[in-house]
């Protein structure tokens, strides 16, 4: 069954200081939505008022257009803070929280088990989380954010302190759940793994949401006329200095990339114009195409500075 | 509340499954009831004046008569010690007549006799003595002695029996107590002991409860817990499961004192009833008054455990409530000299100190039983409202890290949030 959460104006205040201007936002089951923002800008604030830890002060959260009420809900949430019990065994409070959202203690531990050994932590189950390496701490984090099998997934930062190898198997897990039709609210600054599973996005910016949709349309709109390009008898400098020069009323340098540039088609001027002009001058083309910006980009564009 | 039978089910798992805690349970329990057991089979009779069943008495007395005693001299200047009182009035030492005053100072001082008395006239002496131990009643004794000296020489020199003289004024008068209801001076004794009881297990207990909680403050685990059950039941099962923990390890090494003591209250001579003889519906009234004060204070350990974020700042947390704690404390062991006074009287009714207050009335002073009633309900009412306060506090402290929430703002943030 498909189902879609809808966050819908929500207003926080902490004493006289609003912190969450309105935020509104939504995700179906099968999908993941990322969550972006620089730090402090109200993501987690948003995201303790969708647990229920904060009430907002308006607005409202829906499931399938009814209030959304996470007590009825299986819902796995790894927050950024992570912390469990660091002196008890890792199966024992596993076991506990499975069951603290609903699961019966024979259901727990056979879930449990499943998650540990999903995220290859099985030989640990028996020790005192404390004792474990960091990063294996972190899938253990894991396996307890899903050990209720939830149907809602909310990961902040899920992969800060995971190596290359254990970051794959989480991005296969992550992958996993929205195949199985979960719906998945995914936070972090890191913008790779986002483009990576999510199908939608919101900024937030100071406590608003400052853009949000499919993130193929985004990308889309901010790519809109513009091209890259790059040659290979001519240096980043000398190719700008030659479009300023010869082509201005074609297109103009919006930005240069590390190996290419990103030209701005001008109005009235098309893809086929520029590439006559091209080949019609001693420059030989190393790249030329449509520009499609990194969802880096667009953040940086939209929030202004770079993390 | 499915959430609360699981938090108690887990925390009462920790407490059952901790090592320290078991370990300390059992090893006080053992400890309590070796020490109650030990006159079945040690030779007490010197200390609880029974002797020990199927002990024999002429061994004992041999063994003293074989063994090292004392040697304690005298110099009777004036002529006036009869050795044989002596004797009966130091029956565990040896006496011998010294040449001089000198010759009995150089053998104390020698350390070849224990002590040295010199009459040097019907009322006066001199007491030597190598090293005067803390407990040496010796002059205090010999005192007795020189005044029975005295009055044999005045009642010989006046032609009087001393003996009849003596039966006159020491005649026995028997008396036989007809108490009708409280004897406070017997009672007093084990209610002092059982509000020490119930005043220990709201400070050691309460103040575990509150490192509890913030421990999953420390350690971040509070907003996995927060988002998986409500705070209230999260906050309940932590509380029951401390006070249950409490109540397990202090009723367990409580029960195997007194019973203990019961089992060998005749080689104890009764002597420790003042102690341990506590009638049952003293048991049931500290039961009821004592569990439900701790209740009391062990929810609002639990809120001021969440009102900071570090194992270290409790105690800044706690503090005013300890002081609550101790002053009652204090108030309720004074107040006990006078039970029917109108101090107690008003403290029996209030939830920060009937725990201790009322079950003291209910031992040793009058009370009636609307008074006990409203009281216990005054109490239960308490409880529920410290209960759900508790978890406001928990509630709104959970996600709040940083500096310590004093109390004061925080009740302040919660009728702004209501």
């Amino acid at each position: 069954m498909r189902m879609k959460l809808e966050v819908k104006g929500i207003r926080k205040s902490f004493g006289d200081k609003e912190v969450l201007h309105g935020i509104d936002f939504h995700v179906e089951s099968g999908k993941a939505l990322g969550l972006l923002g620089r730090n402090g800008a109200g993501k987690t604030t948003t995201i303790r008022i969708l647990m229920d830890v904060f009430h907002a002060n308006s607005g409202e959260i829906l499931l399938d257009g009814k209030r959304f009420v996470p007590a009825k809900h299986r819902i796995g949430y790894l927050p950024e803070e992570r912390g469990l019990y660091p002196k008890r065994t890792v199966i024992d409070q596993m076991i506990y929280l499975a069951c603290l959202r609903g699961m019966n203690p024979k259901e727990a531990k056979e879930s449990a088990k499943k998650w540990l050994s999903r995220l290859e932590v099985s030989e640990y189950e028996t020790r005192k989380l404390e004792t474990l390496s960091k990063g294996n701490q972190q899938k253990v984090q894991l396996a307890a954010t899903l050990v209720s099998n939830p149907e809602i997934i909310i990961l902040d930062e899920p992969f800060s302190g995971l190596d290359p190898v254990n970051s794959q198997i989480l991005k296969d897990v992550v992958n996993e759940l929205i195949a199985d039709n979960r719906i998945v609210i995914f936070s972090s600054h890191q913008m790779s793994y986002v483009e990576e599973f999510c199908d939608e996005i919101a900024i937030i910016n100071q406590g608003e949401v400052v853009l949000a949709g499919r993130l193929r349309d985004i990308k889309k709109e901010y790519g809109k006329n513009r091209l890259m390009l790059a040659a290979e008898n001519l240096s980043l400098e000398e190719l700008t200095d030659r479009t300023q020069r010869k082509w201005a009323d074609l297109v103009s340098v919006s930005d240069r990339k590390k190996d290419f540039l990103i030209l701005e088609l001008k109005e009235g001027a098309n893809r086929k114009g520029v590439m006559a002009a091209l080949a019609a001058s001693d420059v030989e083309v190393e790249r030329f195409g449509s520009y499609e910006p990194s969802l880096n980009d667009i953040f940086v564009l939209k929030v202004g500075e770079e993390e | 509340m499915k959430g609360f039978g699981i938090v108690l089910k887990y925390e009462l798992k920790e407490y059952f499954t901790n090592k320290v805690f078991m370990g300390l349970t059992v090893a006080l329990v053992v400890l309590g009831a070796a020490a109650l057991f030990l006159p079945r089979f040690v030779d007490m009779s010197g200390f609880t004046g029974v002797q020990v069943a199927g002990g024999d008495k002429e061994s004992g007395e041999k063994e003293v008569r074989e063994g090292d005693r004392p040697l304690f001299l005298y110099v009777d200047e004036p002529g006036v010690v009869q050795p044989e009182v002596l004797q009966e009035m130091f029956p565990e030492v040896d006496w011998k007549e010294a040449g001089d005053a000198d010759a009995l100072r150089a053998s104390v001082e020698a350390q070849d006799a224990e002590a040295g008395f010199v009459v040097t006239g019907p009322t006066q002496y001199e007491y030597y003595v190598f090293n005067k131990a803390m407990t040496d009643h010796n002059t205090s004794v010999f005192e007795q002695a020189m005044k029975l000296f005295y009055r044999m020489q005045y009642s010989r020199t006046k032609g009087w029996d001393l003996g009849e003289i003596t039966a006159m004024y020491d005649v026995p008068i028997t008396v036989t107590e007809q108490i009708l209801n409280k004897d406070s001076g017997s009672n007093y004794w084990y209610c002092y002991v059982l509000v020490i009881i119930v005043f220990m297990l709201i400070v050691y207990y309460g103040q575990m409860i509150a490192v509890s909680v913030t421990s999953e403050k420390s350690n971040r685990a509070i907003e996995v817990l927060v988002t998986s059950t409500s705070p209230n039941s999260l906050l309940f099962g932590k509380v029951i499961a401390g006070a249950i923990g409490g109540v397990f390890q202090m009723g367990v090494i409580l029960a195997a004192i007194l019973l203990s003591y019961q089992v060998n209250r005749q080689q104890w001579g009764g002597m420790l009833d003042m102690f341990l003889h506590v009638p049952a519906e003293v048991l049931v009234s500290f039961a009821f008054f004592g569990l439900g004060g701790y209740l009391f204070y062990a929810f609002l350990f639990g809120a001021m455990g969440a009102l900071v974020s570090k194992t270290e700042d409790i105690s800044k947390s706690v503090s005013g409530l300890l002081v609550v704690v101790m002053g009652v404390y204090f108030f309720s062991l004074l107040q006990l000299m006078n039970i029917d006074g109108p101090v107690i009287r008003i403290l029996s009714f209030l939830p920060i100190s009937s725990y201790s207050t009322m079950f003291a009335r209910v031992a040793m002073g009058s009370v009636a039983v609307w008074e006990i009633v409203v009281s216990f309900l005054i109490l239960a009412a308490s409880i529920a409202g410290t209960g759900i306060l508790g978890a406001k506090l928990y509630r709104m402290g959970t996600l709040r890290y940083g500096n310590p929430i004093k109390i004061g703002a925080a009740l302040k943030d919660l009728r702004k949030n209501d």
